[in-house]
């Protein structure tokens, strides 16, 4: 009886997996003027920063100064400005850092997070210790990790940068994780058992391939995270060829004389990459976020 | 029955069926088993070590002695830096608003964010296009946001200045961020801006799964519009609701970019929140000791605010 019932919820929380179009809306009430006035409210709040932010990008400095909020003629200036910057190194440094980090972060997270959840290896105490440095600003760490770094000849260099992002995010990486081992059928699990397979087969040919979408999903939230990050970056890439994407802005905004248009232009720049992200994989991104951070 | 705990943790974050069921089903594991489990957490277990032991084997030693950025633990100095830090209106002054703007920040964002979950949920529909809006503010990088905001609070051209002129003209110039009691609202806003978004998906997500037998059945039983809600939805996307307050208070207790960014603790040091200030000591005034000595404060204060409300969390998943 018990196990029918397993089985019907397993097999209803996989065809839930992905956050699909086709979910019946349960809410049965007539949609309110209220609600969509809110909604569109919301969806405006949320667009016009990121859009006065473009339109800032295509005006010169007079016509901000004036207080124009649509540019009648557009100032391409500010995006060739930006474009022969170092603006599009710091994307590619920052896009490097943040991929190498999140494959790096899932290798060392997925074991744990698997053992963790299904066989609570390390007790309470560990699955609850395991996001405890999440809970503080990331600058109590940064002293104590400078020196590591230093001690391994890693500072100043990509390399450093990456394999920071790869620790810091795997506490991070193990909670959003554990959302998605537990909905997998414990009965999979078994009957790979049952078949013979060893824990490591078990882990890398039965459970890696049923968790792809969480992988892909979880790996790009990090990633995300790491393209992000400020405080790290700016003490572990001083040098002009190693600094990420917004180590440069955070530079230039203590420029004696500052050029909004340019400044506007290249925090686009930096911005497209994660948005062609977001908008590409926006139902693995929602997926991670609403299925790792509460556990339904 | 010390499993029965364990379960009963498990069962407040996951759903019941499957820990139990393992449960009931499990051997004792094989001596490589065993090895293969211990040998899949050495790599979380090391990270903990570096991450959270190892910092704080630092920072503890480092609060204890007189320390310099380069030259750390130079003599023990006792509670000395306690008292300094304790005294200092300074970090008084830094603690005081860091907790002031964790909860009004989390307040709003919850606020709002719930509000919106709801009314898309109400609303015709939330197709990709909502989604994908709803989830940009959120994958901006801070320093993004910070410069971003910073143009719409400019006052030489700003968007916000530009719409109070354009609406009243004569009305003075509003440079909200170099006013030493509106500036942290303008962070603040910026940041309800950035992450209001991520409530919204939690809640949502929470509204849509809730099992719609049991809104039907009450349905059947005459409740309808308020009652419903006030009775059935709520109540099962309350422990969301509370969770996401919770995730929401700890990035606001994280805040350092914006700052940076937007007002660099100014001014005067209005807007010096704990991780800014923690930062400049370190950095700035390169003395490590008072430096880890905030640090540990903030710890303390942190995990006294945030432990009654993850107590809450639980007790609503568990009900």
């Amino acid at each position: 009886m018990t196990s029918t019932i397993n089985t019907t919820n397993a097999a209803k929380a996989l065809s839930s997996r992905r956050f699909r179009k086709e979910i019946p809306q349960p809410c049965q009430q007539k949609p309110s003027l209220l609600a969509s006035g809110w909604v569109l409210l919301s969806l405006v709040a949320a667009l016009v920063p990121l859009l006065y932010l473009l339109s800032i990008s295509f005006m010169t400095q007079g016509q901000i100064a004036a207080g124009i909020l649509l540019p009648t003629e557009p100032a391409f200036r500010n995006w060739a400005n930006a474009w022969h910057s170092p603006i599009p190194q710091g994307v590619l440094n920052s896009l490097i850092a943040a991929a190498g980090g999140a494959i790096l972060t899932l290798t060392f997270a997925l074991p744990g997070a698997w053992t963790i959840a299904r066989h609570r290896t390390g007790g309470k105490a560990l699955s609850g210790l395991i996001l405890s440095p999440w809970l503080l600003p990331p600058i109590v760490a940064i002293i104590p990790l400078l020196t590591l770094l230093r001690i391994l000849g890693l500072t100043n260099t990509l390399e450093g940068l990456t394999l920071i992002y790869a620790l810091i995010n795997v506490p991070v990486a193990i909670w959003l994780l554990d959302g998605f081992i537990r909905r997998i059928p414990i009965e999979v699990e078994e009957a790979g058992r049952i078949d013979g397979a060893n824990e490591w087969q078990l882990l890398t040919r039965v459970v890696v391939p049923m968790l792809i979408p969480a992988l892909i999903a979880v790996g790009v939230i990090v990633a995300i995270l790491n393209y992000n990050e400020f405080l790290f970056a700016t003490f572990l890439t001083q040098s002009q060829d190693t600094q990420t994407v917004p180590v440069l802005l955070a530079g230039m905004l203590s420029e004696r004389v500052q050029d909004f248009g340019r400044l506007a232009a290249s925090s686009l720049m930096a911005v497209i990459p994660v948005f062609t992200i977001a908008v590409l994989l926006q139902r693995y991104l929602i997926e991670g976020l609403t299925t790792g951070a509460v556990k339904q | 029955m010390s499993t029965d705990t364990l379960q009963r943790a498990e069962a407040a974050v996951a759903p019941p069926e499957a820990p139990e069921k393992s449960q009931t089903f499990r051997r004792r594991p094989r001596i490589s088993e065993r090895f293969h489990h211990r040998l899949f957490i050495a790599p979380s277990v090391l990270v903990l070590l570096v991450l959270a032991a190892y910092p704080l084997v630092f920072i503890a030693s480092a609060a204890l002695t007189q320390s310099s950025l380069g030259n750390p633990f130079q003599e023990f100095v006792g509670t000395e830096n306690f008292q300094t830090a304790l005294t200092s209106s300074a970090v008084q002054n830094s603690l005081t608003l860091g907790t002031g703007y964790a909860f009004g920040v989390a307040a709003a964002s919850t606020a709002l964010g719930t509000a919106t979950a709801l009314a898309l949920w109400r609303s015709l529909r939330a197709g990709a296009f909502v989604r994908t809006v709803l989830l940009l503010p959120m994958i901006v990088p801070p320093v993004i946001v910070g410069i971003l905001w910073s143009f719409i609070f400019s006052p030489s051209g700003g968007l916000l200045d530009t719409l109070i002129r354009r609406f009243t003209p004569g009305s003075g110039t509003y440079a909200i961020l170099s006013d030493t009691t509106w500036a942290i609202f303008g962070v603040a806003l910026a940041d309800v801006w950035e992450w209001t978004p991520l409530v919204v998906l939690l809640v949502f997500t929470a509204l849509l799964s809730q099992d719609p037998e049991i809104t039907e059945a009450a349905q059947l039983d005459g409740a309808s519009g308020f009652q419903l809600f006030r009775h059935i939805t709520l109540p099962m996307v309350a422990g969301t609701i509370v969770a996401a307050f919770l995730i929401r208070l700890i990035l606001a207790f994280k805040v350092f970019d914006l700052v940076y960014v937007m007002t660099s603790g100014g001014p005067g040091s209005s807007t010096q929140v704990p991780a800014y200030l923690i930062w400049r000591s370190a950095l700035q005034n390169f003395d490590v000791g008072i430096a880890a000595t905030i640090t540990l404060l903030l710890a303390v204060v942190v995990t006294v605010v945030t432990i009654p409300i993850f107590l809450i969390t639980k007790r609503l998943r568990d009900d």
